[in-house]
């Protein structure tokens, strides 16, 4: 993963979308990127996501709040000269190749055409560069849509679902592609439903639900601290053991154990009472909550699985 | 570069590269080489029997046939292609911007580093030029057709000075650039080309002469007043200001109600109408799709 500074990359204080059709995407919205890091914004379909990053882009008006990205306004010249960006479905023109597409965002962009050749070598679509956009696959699309984002050698890279559409092997590809992105000092801002995908690339994690954001953090910190998984029987016996020992608060009862959280170093003390008790353990290890878990406690969701 | 001379530069581009440009240039072509002149001059050679008897009094196909000779060839490029020729201006005015909606290219552009409006007055540039090298087509095209046809008429050739030409040219790029910026215009308020180019056809064909038709029931005082304030009247009244292409070829056409300075007053007026609103709609609007 990349080296992450102390600087925001993107700084949002309370992005707020109204739509004329009383529709809300996004309230109140705040979000911190910082550079070199691999931000995964997570939510499920319709949450907001891709509202909020038309937002920073500049594609879509606020209706209140506001942004900071790269140190500019979202959308101006300026600041959109540092950032690539794919933007749901990469769309470019079907009659065109895809190296006279990168031709075209070069000139406009500013961006040195002699870059063309590396970065279509960087997402592997050289031997097809010289045939028309429409005759691509859906996994060609998306990578002429990142070596079109790589083009102008961005400091912050926006992916919205870049996996979407795309089959495993082709996700496969993607998702190494991105991790292979987010090393050094680059900042990869990606949108996704699919937790698996973000739990593989991202180094941070904001997730969305109904427009707002309802936590931001490590992967760590979304997971929150790490459990002991119990396993013993009699279970109402051990259950009061537990309860006695940590409080009823600290102990969940999952699939015929337990999870109970309490600092690691009180393992083995735990496992002495238990044992005292006349409780037989045959499972006790550390359990980390999966982002899955995380997100559905904080969303109340299966979301993308 | 400037971001506006870049997007000139990359517009052109993919006008020029793109099938769909090229196949109505050259359709407007074949339709002015095959019906303006061929099919034409094949009637007029060739009348059908008793046809002469429908000319109106004092025509006939002999002074038809001055029409299309070279003398008159601007007259006549003028005369038969400012409405049918502005359709295919329309057609091409849609096409640049009302695809980038179709393919969702509108957000591609528009993350790049120009800003929206210098976008924008690139696209129009690069449409403005597309609409002349047509028109020049046109001419080209019809001037060699009126020397084909002398020649088979055995007629001595002569033709119009180099100054009414370049005027002839300058009258039709207005006209067929009213059509392009009002096909762009109505690409660019309803985000897709169907209905751009479904509302177009409508003005051309339909609109305009139903509203005169109406106002004609009421009396030609209203029509005097209300009429030289519509483009397709003004554009007749800037092809008017040339004259007719077969001079004593039959009825005198009626006077016109304006003068060719308030045609080009007035198609420029809606030229910068239609461009504002344009500008207005692509600085203020979100990009949803």
């Amino acid at each position: 993963m990349g080296r992450v500074t102390g600087e925001k990359l993107v700084e949002a204080r309370g992005l707020t979308k109204h739509y004329s059709n009383g529709v809300v995407a996004v309230q109140d919205l705040d979000l911190n990127v910082m550079r070199g890091e691999v931000y995964g914004f997570l939510g499920p379909n319709g949450a907001g996501k891709t509202t909020t990053l038309r937002m920073l882009l500049g594609l879509i008006r606020p209706t209140s709040g506001s942004a900071i990205v790269v140190g500019h306004q979202p959308g101006s010249p300026a600041g959109l000269a540092r950032v690539g960006a794919i933007v749901e479905t990469p769309a470019f023109y079907p009659y065109l190749s895809g190296r006279d597409n990168l031709r075209i965002l070069a000139g406009l962009s500013g961006a040195d055409e002699s870059r063309i050749g590396s970065c279509l070598e960087e997402v592997d679509l050289t031997p097809r560069a010289h045939h028309k956009f429409e005759t691509y696959s859906m996994g060609m699309k998306q990578r002429l849509g990142v070596a079109a984002a790589l083009l102008k050698e961005p400091d912050l890279l926006i992916l919205d679902e870049p996996t979407n559409g795309l089959d495993p092997q082709g996700m496969a590809d993607m998702r190494s592609l991105i991790v292979e992105l987010g090393k050094g000092d680059r900042t990869v801002l990606i949108s996704s439903h699919l937790l698996n995908e973000v739990e593989l690339m991202c180094t941070r994690v904001g997730v969305i639900q109904q427009g707002r954001l309802v936590s931001e953090g490590t992967m760590d910190e979304i997971r929150g601290a790490t459990q002991l998984l119990v396993r013993a029987e009699p279970a109402d016996q051990a259950r009061r053991v537990l309860e006695a020992a940590v409080g009823a608060d600290h102990v969940t009862a999952s699939d015929g154990a337990f999870r109970v959280k309490v600092a690691l170093e009180e393992t083995a003390d735990l496992n002495r009472q238990l044992v005292a008790a006349g409780v037989a353990v045959s499972e006790l290890r550390p359990s980390e909550r999966s982002l899955e878990e995380a997100f559905m406690a904080l969303t109340g969701e299966k979301g993308g699985l | 570069m400037s971001a506006t001379a870049a997007t000139f530069r990359w517009e052109l581009f993919k006008l020029y590269r793109r099938p769909a440009v090229w196949v109505s240039v050259i359709i407007l072509l074949v339709l002015a080489l095959a019906l303006g002149y061929g099919l034409v001059w094949y009637i007029y050679t060739h009348p059908p029997a008793r046809a002469a008897a429908s000319l109106p009094r004092g025509a006939s196909f002999a002074l038809l046939k001055v029409g299309l000779y070279p003398a008159a060839f601007v007259k006549h490029t003028l005369g038969q292609w400012s409405t049918l020729g502005g359709v295919f201006a329309l057609i091409v005015g849609v096409l640049s911007q009302g695809s980038e909606y179709g393919w969702g290219t509108v957000k591609t552009l528009f993350t790049q580093r120009p800003g929206r409006l210098s976008l924008l007055a690139g696209k129009l540039t690069a449409l403005a030029v597309l609409v002349l090298v047509m028109v020049v087509a046109l001419f080209a095209v019809d001037a060699a057709s009126s020397y084909v046809v002398a020649l088979l008429d055995g007629k001595s050739v002569s033709w119009p000075a180099w100054q009414d030409v370049a005027k002839g040219i300058a009258a039709a790029w207005l006209i067929f650039g009213f059509w392009a910026v009002l096909g762009f215009s109505l690409a660019t308020i309803f985000r897709q080309s169907a209905m751009a180019i479904g509302l177009g056809l409508a003005y051309a064909v339909l609109i305009e002469g139903i509203i005169f038709a109406i106002l004609g029931t009421l009396g030609s005082d209203y029509t005097k007043v209300i009429e030289p304030w519509f483009p397709l009247a003004n554009a007749g009244y800037l092809v008017a200001a040339f004259g007719q292409a077969a001079e004593g070829s039959g009825a005198p056409a009626a006077a016109p109600l304006a003068d060719a300075t308030h045609a080009v007053a007035t198609l420029l007026v809606y030229v910068a109408t239609l461009i504002a609103v344009s500008a207005v709609l692509t600085r203020r609007r979100d990009v949803t799709s």
